[in-house]
């Protein structure tokens, strides 16, 4: 069993709020991911169930027991560090069975559960050394082998592929999402690269200034944000956002917002229109608009455009054949497919 | 150490010669000042091996003679020499296990402990340096009276046990060499304050408590001041003080005395040459990463 209930949980440092009362159930067997930018919690909160913060106020329960004084070890939680934090001056096999030894598990039985985790891991011919002489990718699979060991009932990682190369997050992302099928144990994941959120979450609780913006599957998210906050932190390029007109608005910003009226209720104070839904037609057609920056990456490329009126650049991205635009080239916009609507307190407009 | 500040200076427009010139003329100066430093070893090395009457020949005699055996004998008639360099040996391990439990105990807690008044307490370590060290000598033997320690060879172990520096160079060593989330790691792995300090914190120190166990080690063994204050009777001196005692206005044996200081110049003799490195290596970590 593995499962994590927040009531009301509180924590201040001095006279900041870093998490202002959140409620959260995290089910057993889960994958729940936190983001959100630096400084909105996130990482506090996952120290806060690990035991390596106080909780000021409310209740955090694992397994249905109150476990807010309960010592660190005796959580059945166990930990995997952005820098690995892995003991320097002991190999990979003392690194991975400490936990047990400090628990007084016996010599035959540690090195057998040591040798297990590390052929989940692969890393079986990696026991004898020092993490010194291990690269980034197995330091990390020392890391989370040593967590394995302990068999928590709840797995905590704190932002683990950050220190990774682009290629070998990639492989670690998949790694650890085979982990958690094989595994079946709880794990709460906290990162801010929505890519590692959108694809390894069972579900997501979008953080923001101590709060969760919004908790849920993660393409209800990306589909369904409940605030300009969440559409914005979910989708690279960002999602443009693009105020009504007022009544000095420029005609291209009239033309623009005319284009979305058909499903724009007329409530709506802000649109949100996701940048795969533009699309670029020849000059003259759909709204002016000036390419400022193109990113041709092969198989899309990414505009980023001026719109006259609106203060923002547009991020449209779009498929290879505009791969001739270049900055400064004059186009037509055109928006499609769904869009976002949000009232005057930045909150989503259901259709 | 002054002659690391001698670096042949770049000579512009005079080609390799001109470079070899700078380089062995300043091989020379360092050369001469080493001699000079070396000196008075080799004098007390030599002056062991010879009599009263030959040390006072003019000139001194500069080669080893043949008195070494009758020098020792002296020194050994004179004084209890076995059981004063016994607890110059005692004392000087007994600083140094203790320097090493407290300051590296009191650097950990400064480095990674959170805990009130840190900054404060800090302070207060860090200005007891400021205190010339003579200042200390009355107030000192005033305490170990107190207490009953004179003559007493815990008078000259327990009191330096937590040194300023000691302390300062730990928690220096400790907030760079070990990393909070090892700290966390080690409490989530089941570890409680002790078993973070002794299995986790203390092995990651090892370099910087070798630099402290040599300098505690070297400190004590020299140390002449404190066992003058406290310590009363010859046969608890430790070396220094009993090789002073040879001293007296009339008649001092010098080949004797020069005998006692060259066996107790040879002990750190040998340590330094073992660990020189790591002493030099210890001062200056963390100084550039």
């Amino acid at each position: 069993m593995g499962r994590v209930s927040l009531r009301n949980v509180r924590k201040s440092f001095g006279t900041t709020d870093v998490i202002k009362g959140i409620d959260l159930e995290i089910e057993d067997g889960e994958f729940m991911v936190f983001v959100g930018p630096s400084g909105c919690g996130k990482s506090t909160m996952l120290r806060m169930i690990a035991g390596l913060e106080s909780i000021d106020g409310g209740d955090l329960l694992i397994d249905g027991k109150r476990a807010n004084d309960v010592r660190p070890a005796d959580r059945g939680a166990a930990m995997v560090f952005q820098n690995y934090a892995l003991y320097p001056h002991m190999t990979v096999a003392e690194n991975m069975g400490f936990a047990l030894k400090m628990a007084g598990v016996g010599r035959a039985a540690r090195d057998e559960q040591v040798r297990r985790a590390a052929d989940v891991l692969r890393i079986g011919d990696l026991l004898g050394r020092t993490p010194k002489e291990l690269s980034g990718g197995q330091r990390q699979r020392v890391a989370i082998g040593r967590a394995i060991v302990r068999k928590p009932r709840v797995f905590l990682f704190d932002e683990p592929l950050s220190n990774l190369d682009a290629a070998l997050r990639v492989d670690m992302r998949i790694e650890l999402s085979r982990l958690h099928r094989e595994l079946g144990t709880t794990m709460v994941y906290v990162t801010h690269d929505q890519v590692e959120a959108m694809t390894m979450g069972t579900r997501i609780a979008v953080f923001n200034r101590g709060n969760i913006e919004q908790l849920g599957a993660p393409l209800s998210l990306y589909n369904e944000p409940a605030n300009e906050f969440v559409a914005g932190f979910l989708g690279a390029p960002r999602v443009n956002l693009v105020d009504v007109p007022g009544p000095e608005a420029t005609p291209a910003l009239r033309a623009f917002w005319s284009m979305l009226l058909p499903v724009v209720p007329a409530q709506a104070r802000r649109a949100g229109v996701r940048a795969e839904h533009l699309r670029v037609v020849a000059s003259g057609a759909g709204v002016p608009a000036t390419v400022v920056m193109a990113e041709h990456l092969g198989d899309v490329s990414v505009l980023h455009l001026r719109v006259d009126g609106i203060a923002d650049l547009l991020h449209a991205k779009v498929d290879a054949s505009h791969a001739h635009l270049v900055a400064g080239a004059s186009v037509g916009l055109v928006a499609g497919g769904s869009v976002l609507a949000f009232d005057g307190t930045g909150q989503r407009i259901e259709r | 150490m002054s002659v690391a500040a001698i670096t042949p200076a770049p000579v512009i427009g005079h080609g390799a010669a001109g470079a070899r010139t700078v380089r062995w003329s300043a091989y020379l100066i360092v050369g001469i000042g080493a001699l000079f430093m070396l000196a008075p070893f080799w004098f007390m090395f030599v002056f062991a091996t010879h009599s009263r009457g030959e040390i006072f020949n003019l000139p001194p005699p500069l080669w080893f003679g043949s008195d070494l055996a009758h020098n020792f004998q002296l020194l050994t008639e004179r004084l209890p020499f076995w059981r004063n360099l016994g607890w110059s040996i005692y004392v000087a391990l007994m600083a140094t296990a203790l320097t090493l439990l407290f300051c590296s105990m009191a650097g950990y807690a400064f480095a990674l402990m959170e805990f009130r008044f840190k900054k404060a307490l800090f302070g207060i370590v860090m200005a007891t340096m400021l205190l010339p060290s003579f200042m200390n000598m009355i107030p000192m033997f005033m305490i170990m009276d107190a207490l009953g320690w004179i003559d007493q060879q815990r008078a000259l172990y327990v009191p330096g046990a937590a040194s300023a520096f000691g302390i300062f160079l730990m928690r220096q060593f400790a907030s760079t060499a070990v990393p909070r989330e090892l700290v966390e790691a080690a409490r989530m792995d089941g570890c409680g304050e002790f078993d973070i300090y002794w299995r986790i914190v203390l092995p990651l120190m090892k370099p910087a408590l070798g630099t402290l166990a040599l300098i505690t080690f070297i400190t004590s063994w020299n140390n002449f001041i404190n066992p003058l204050i406290v310590m009363r009777s010859l046969p608890n001196y430790t070396l220094p003080l009993a090789l002073r005692s040879l001293q007296s206005t009339m008649n001092t044996e010098w080949g004797a005395l020069m005998c006692g200081s060259a066996i107790a110049t040879i002990p750190l003799i040998v340590l330094f040459a073992i660990t020189s490195r790591q002493l030099i290596a210890g001062l200056t970590a963390g100084a550039v990463k």
